[in-house]
């Protein structure tokens, strides 16, 4: 008797979970759907089954020059990645690895940092941008995101450092290595799956950014997610393109997240909760 | 002896100093032009330092501010506590033997990775009065046509997204948590004939206490300073129906006016809020890493 009623609970159970995954899943199905939907079709939501086409890709491609965008976002994200990671890791190592008074207070202010407003960023940047002459440029927004993936970098690796025993660099040592031919013969090999996760997240984070990207930007350093002021008038939104754009600029990050799924939970709280 | 205490620097120095320049200094800027009258129409030189009054113009005439106050203040707290309330049911559905519940977990990861500014795209398409689908849902349900995006219906709109958005983020992280939960008081509570009700109340929530506060805390953090979903479902609209405190901000220094002074004094009220809510974090992050994690 007990195990029926199990069994019917864990059937009803599982029937949430299909739910709950729909739910997830839906609107990135519509949205892939509607892309390979004709003008007439992306207005007429009683269609589900047709005979798909590509001209709201080639069109995203032609006329809204997807590549220029694509382009400025894989330069800033990357160069706003690899140098908060290569100053990141330094500093989550001294954090790691040294002890000086006031070193949790010095971590605890730069996480605090990884939380300020870009609404509050965006607004000195902007300024200071004028000023300088580096509205539109690749560099600003480089300098701009390094604010959130810098602290980020360092409370991620911070904990991946912690994770490899202090023995094993002090017998590198012993052998006559100095600390940075240990650091790059002992540590690095052993955090490179780490270092590798923070990247992926330093990556999702930039490419997804819009509101500094929006204001710092107007033409030439424009990036992917910026491309939705296209799509905002109610009238004659042409969906089937802004869903082409939407599926182009989501599928790299959705593929670098499952890549990342293991340590999801680590970097979604900067390493507080190791799952 | 003493150059070895001071290597530390080498390795701190570099963020340090970087940090300082495009953080600190650029908010102290932020401080610093919220007391002036600056204007984007006129030349930096020509603006005057004006004290607390862009405060007071907020605070005293700006009815729009203290919507705006108000609405961010209740979009958070409506959308932490019901994200945290449904991600918690999601967790303990999921924390049981599943076939392919990584796979299952894989989809949750969805919502939260795609780019924000891409998700309120495709809501609208989904939220058209005419040909959005949910309404074409709901009318084979005999469902009349709902206006989501109407002055009424708006803020419950964003509201909406927001839950579809970050409630798997919820519950990963109390899965995790759940995950984590030693089994020793739970075996004992059972041979003292403990309930599964009581199972979850007098060990399984304290025990998950910190994580807990920590997720709701990091989740209003982040929904305070939300900025690209907003914009790309309704820019704030219509009227001022979705007009959070970052869209306000955005309205008085860059939309119709160019007020970046008063802009300024907003930006750093935001700027307030959220330094409250992430010091209460901070703290609680630290007292659990004090604790031995």
């Amino acid at each position: 008797m007990k195990t029926s009623k199990n069994k019917i609970q864990g059937i009803i159970f599982d029937i949430l979970i299909g739910v709950v995954v729909l739910f997830c899943l839906f609107p990135f199905l519509w949205m892939l759907l509607t892309s390979f939907k004709t003008r007439v079709q992306t207005i007429d939501p009683s269609v589900w089954i047709f005979k798909p086409t590509l001209e709201n890709y080639q069109a995203v491609f032609q006329k809204r020059d997807l590549l220029l965008y694509i382009k400025n976002s894989a330069i800033v994200v990357s160069l706003t990645t690899l140098i908060s990671l290569f100053l990141g890791t330094l500093t989550a190592y001294g954090l790691a690895r040294f002890n000086f008074s006031r070193k949790e207070d010095l971590a605890y202010w730069i996480l605090s940092l990884r939380m300020l407003p870009p609404m509050a960023v965006v607004i000195p940047f902007f300024l200071l941008g004028r000023f300088l002459g580096l509205l539109d440029t690749h560099i600003l927004l480089v300098i701009v995101y390094l604010s959130f993936n810098i602290p980020f970098t360092i409370w991620m690796m911070r904990g991946f450092i912690e994770d490899i025993p202090r023995e094993l660099e002090e017998a590198a040592w012993v052998d006559g290595c100095s600390r940075f031919q240990a650091i790059w013969r002992i540590i690095f090999p052993l955090v490179a799956p780490g270092l590798a996760a923070t990247a992926i997240f330093c990556v999702i984070q930039s490419w997804n950014e819009f509101a500094l990207a929006f204001f710092l930007t107007s033409f030439n350093a424009r990036t992917v997610p910026t491309m939705v002021t296209f799509f905002l008038s109610v009238l004659g939104v042409i969906w089937g393109e802004m869903a082409a754009v939407g599926v182009i600029a989501t599928l790299p990050v959705l593929i670098f997240a499952i890549i990342v799924q293991k340590y999801l939970v680590r970097g979604l709280t900067f390493g507080a909760i190791k799952s | 002896m003493r150059k070895r205490e001071k290597e530390h620097y080498l390795f701190i120095l570099p963020s340090f100093i970087t940090l300082l320049l495009i953080v600190v200094f650029p908010t102290i800027f932020l401080w610093y032009v919220s007391f002036t009258n600056y204007d984007l129409s006129m030349g930096w030189e020509n603006k005057s330092w004006i004290g607390l009054r862009n405060y007071k113009y907020l605070f005293l005439e700006d009815k729009d501010f203290w919507y705006s106050l108000k609405i961010s203040l209740f979009f958070s707290g409506f959308t932490v506590v019901t994200e945290f309330g449904l991600g918690l049911l999601i967790a303990l559905l999921f924390n049981r033997r599943i076939t392919g519940k990584r796979l299952w977990m894989s989809f949750l990861i969805i919502p939260m990775v795609i780019t924000p500014s891409i998700v309120s795209l495709i809501w609208k398409l989904m939220l058209n009065t005419e040909y959005g689908v949910l309404n074409y849902l709901l009318s084979l349900l005999s469902i009349g046509k709902i206006n989501w995006l109407g002055y009424e219906n708006a803020l419950w709109s964003l509201i909406l997204v927001d839950i579809w958005e970050w409630t798997p983020f919820m519950a990963l992280i109390l899965y995790a948590g759940l995950q984590a939960l030693p089994q020793e008081p739970y075996e004992a509570a059972l041979v003292d004939g403990a309930s599964s009700v009581q199972l979850f109340r007098f060990i399984t929530l304290p025990l998950m206490r910190p994580i807990i506060f920590i997720s709701l805390l990091l989740r209003a953090i982040d929904s305070l300073k939300m900025f690209d979903i907003v914009y790309g479902l309704t820019q704030g609209g219509p009227g001022n129906a979705t007009e959070l405190l970052s869209l306000h901000i955005y309205r008085l220094g860059f939309r119709h006016t160019n007020w970046i002074g008063r802009a300024s004094a907003n930006a750093v009220i935001l700027l307030m809020i959220v330094t409250l809510l992430t010091t209460v974090l901070l703290r609680i992050m630290k007292r659990e890493s004090g604790e031995g994690y």
